[in-house]
């Protein structure tokens, strides 16, 4: 008798991907848009990059519409990086580097486990392991109005997605996905959390299934759910 | 105060529940069973030479302990002070601690927390009351002047069990602890001379036991207890009992601040159990510092043996080579000949002193090793001059091997006086380098000053290349 694990992440990073596909013109407020052309650039994807080097040149590429996300920043027509690690293309034109650190820097459309610090009348203050603390406001849940105010006490896990991301402003959560639906998404309950490197809870999120947890998954039924902030839960397959 | 919430570390309920949940079934987070420790680790300091012509810095008494993922390191200092006027002769022991903040996210610099003092309170009951550290042989002259230890604890890494760790990285530090000799002299008899620890050997602490302290943390009011609380644990228990005793079964110091009550029973098998912890944990800690003590007298029986035929073999050099002769001249200021006998014996010195060059080509590295102290790769100067004299003194090795057969065949017995006189005179220099401890400092000085007259220019670059 084999149980498939259930795993929330995955569902929401395939979601993901199909919102892209879908959406392509829309921009999230911390990626920035460009004018380029029809080449692809060179062969500096999946290859290590180091804070300076030019990913993209924007002259020779012109209308078309690219994607960035983590460390890299535009620079007049030049694509440069800002943070070392893997450069990483998703079709079909989201670019962004890919590194492994004990912390956690917020990204928009990331999903993370947080942990409840303080209760305020509008939000939630929750630790993501980023550098501020993260704001989830009150009415972020589906069907959530004032008269029913989830009560969270302090300490508990929470799985949430970041919606805003400025190295300038605390990060902002919601416990929805962008349709509006709960889609997994909100407390955690039982079971057991531990912390790991963003690296290793972003290979346990890879695409062909990660063999330990299929491994785990031929013994056991298990519930895993896996935040990109380096934070993983564990917990027996409620059915 | 966003700030201070955001940076203190976070359980959730979710890992408190399951802690405790665990526990109920004599399960621990790491998988280790209730009455286990976790891997101990000691390290010690190594001894580091200093350069130059003070005696070498040795890291005695100091020590690491990792015990799991707690890392602490302990420092032990002496001093010279006043005895307290109720105690005139006895020395004194202090224990400072230090909660670095990288250890957790809850310390902070400055001032001492709760659990700082209260850690440091702890550890010092254990030494002091129950007399672990002799303090009486610490007393030089009795009322006026004893020797102040001084234990300072750094906290590296908070994984739980701070006060255990703490414990046996002082102690560990105490035990390879040595303090300089010291004897009276002077004019009157009643100045205190600290001798150098290159001249004279320093000295052991006299400690007669090792008081260990063992830590138990309580759950579910007081009913199931483990040993060793790690991090996670130390967040959810509800009560937590150190023990400090020694492998005799002597109890030195029970703490038991706060927290859930227990009862007697409990109270009694925690301490069955902590005696038993503690006999493991003294052999570990002895086979440490066994280990330790005889890779440092390894160590030093190399440098004495360098030294000893740099001794005799200093007057060759002087005859062949004007510049060696120099260098030659700081290495004896060094060991304290006095400049004259040189002069004076020179004759005899060339002939019974060529049986020595066997040793001396070997050992012209290790020769020059307390001088410059390190490889001569780096300076070009020595390399050649070394060179210089192995070439010399290998050509000279043949002829005047027979020389010295031929001489030693007319004039034996006129050798064989002079050769004792030297011989023991350079033993008898030997052995009053101990007593020579007051004139240490003028010798000294009027070595630098030679130096800085003669060889200006050598000697800044080779303490320059060194520094």
């Amino acid at each position: 008798k084999r149980h498939r694990p259930l795993r929330r992440s995955s569902i929401c990073f395939a979601s993901l991907l199909c919102s892209y596909a879908i959406n392509p013109q829309e921009t999230l407020t911390s990626e920035m848009n460009a004018e380029t052309s029809d080449a692809p650039p060179t062969s500096l994807v999946d290859r290590t990059v180091v804070p300076g080097d030019t990913v993209l040149d924007l002259t020779a590429m012109a209308n078309q519409t690219i994607k960035l996300g983590a460390g890299l920043r535009q620079d007049c027509d030049t694509i440069s990086v800002m943070k070392a690690g893997k450069l990483r293309l998703s079709k079909p034109n989201k670019y962004w580097v890919e590194s492994s650190h004990k912390r956690y820097v917020p990204c928009v459309e990331d999903t993370v486990l947080g942990i409840v610090v303080d209760c305020k009348p509008d939000n939630f203050l929750v630790d993501i392991k980023a550098p501020t603390l993260a704001f989830l406001p009150v009415l972020a849940f589906e069907g959530g109005t004032r008269r029913n105010i989830p009560k969270f006490e302090i300490g508990t896990l929470l799985y949430v997605r970041v919606v805003k991301a400025n190295n300038s402003m605390n990060p902002e959560l919601s416990c929805m996905d962008e349709t509006g639906k709960a889609a997994e998404f909100g407390q955690l309950k039982d079971g057991y959390m531990f912390e790991t490197s963003t690296g290793l809870s972003r290979m346990l999120l890879s695409s062909p299934t990660c063999p330990v947890l299929e491994a785990l998954g031929k013994k056991l039924s298990y519930e895993i759910a896996v935040g990109l902030n380096g934070r993983v839960w564990v917990s027996y397959y409620h059915s | 105060m966003e700030q201070r919430l955001a940076s203190t570390s976070r359980m959730t309920v979710n890992e408190r529940k399951f802690v405790e949940t665990a526990l109920a079934s004599d399960l621990r987070v790491d998988g280790r069973r209730p009455f286990d420790y976790r891997r101990l680790t000691i390290k010690f300091g190594r001894s580091v030479p200093v350069y130059g012509f003070t005696a070498s810095a040795t890291e005695d008494g100091s020590s690491e302990v990792q015990l799991g993922q707690t890392h602490v390191i302990g420092f032990v200092t002496s001093q010279l002070v006043q005895p307290y006027r109720d105690r005139p002769n006895e020395g004194t022991l202090s224990i400072f601690t230090e909660f670095s903040p990288m250890a957790d996210p809850s310390f902070e610099a400055g001032r001492p927390g709760e659990s700082a003092i209260e850690l440091g309170r702890v550890v010092d009951r254990g030494l002091r009351e129950s007399k672990a550290v002799d303090m009486e042989s610490l007393c030089v002259v009795a009322g006026k002047s004893v020797w102040s230890i001084r234990v300072d604890l750094h906290i590296l890494d908070n994984g739980g069990n701070l006060i255990d760790a703490a414990n046996i990285a002082a102690l560990a530090a105490l035990l390879t602890f040595r303090r300089p000799e010291c004897s009276l002299g002077g004019e009157n008899g009643q100045d205190i001379i600290v001798h150098d620890p290159e001249v004279m050997e320093p000295l052991t602490l006299i400690i007669h036991h090792l008081p260990i302290a063992v830590t138990f943390a309580f759950f579910s009011e007081g009913n199931i207890m483990v040993i060793d609380p790690t991090h996670k644990e130390e967040v959810v228990m509800g009560g937590r009992m150190t023990a400090t005793v020694n492998s005799n079964g002597d109890v030195c110091a029970v703490q038991k601040a706060g927290g859930e009550g227990v009862t007697p029973n409990m109270i009694m098998q925690c301490l069955r159990i902590a005696s038993v912890k503690a006999a493991d944990i003294t052999s570990k800690i002895k086979n440490a510092v066994e280990t330790y003590n005889t890779e440092r007298t390894l160590r030093k029986v190399k440098r004495h043996s360098s030294t000893v035929t740099h001794q005799v073999s200093v007057p060759d050099v002087i005859t062949k080579d004007k510049q060696a002769e120099n260098i030659i001249r700081h290495q004896e200021e060094m060991i304290h000949h006095e400049p004259d006998r040189i002069s004076n014996c020179d004759d005899e010195m060339t002939v019974d002193t060529r049986t020595c060059i066997k040793t001396e080509g070997n050992s012209r590295d290790s020769c020059t090793d307390p001088f410059v102290g390190g490889p001569s790769n780096w300076d070009p100067y020595l390399n050649k001059l070394s060179s210089n004299l192995v070439g010399k003194s290998q050509d000279l090795l043949g002829p005047l091997t027979i020389g010295k057969e031929q001489q030693e065949e007319s004039k034996s017995n006129k050798m064989a006086v002079e050769n004792s006189p030297e011989y023991a005179t350079i033993s008898s220099n030997s052995e009053t380098l101990g007593v020579s401890g007051p004139r240490q400092q003028t010798d000294v000085a009027k070595s630098l000053k030679d130096a800085v007259k003669s060889k200006a220019r050598k000697k800044s670059k080779a303490s320059a290349t060194t520094r």
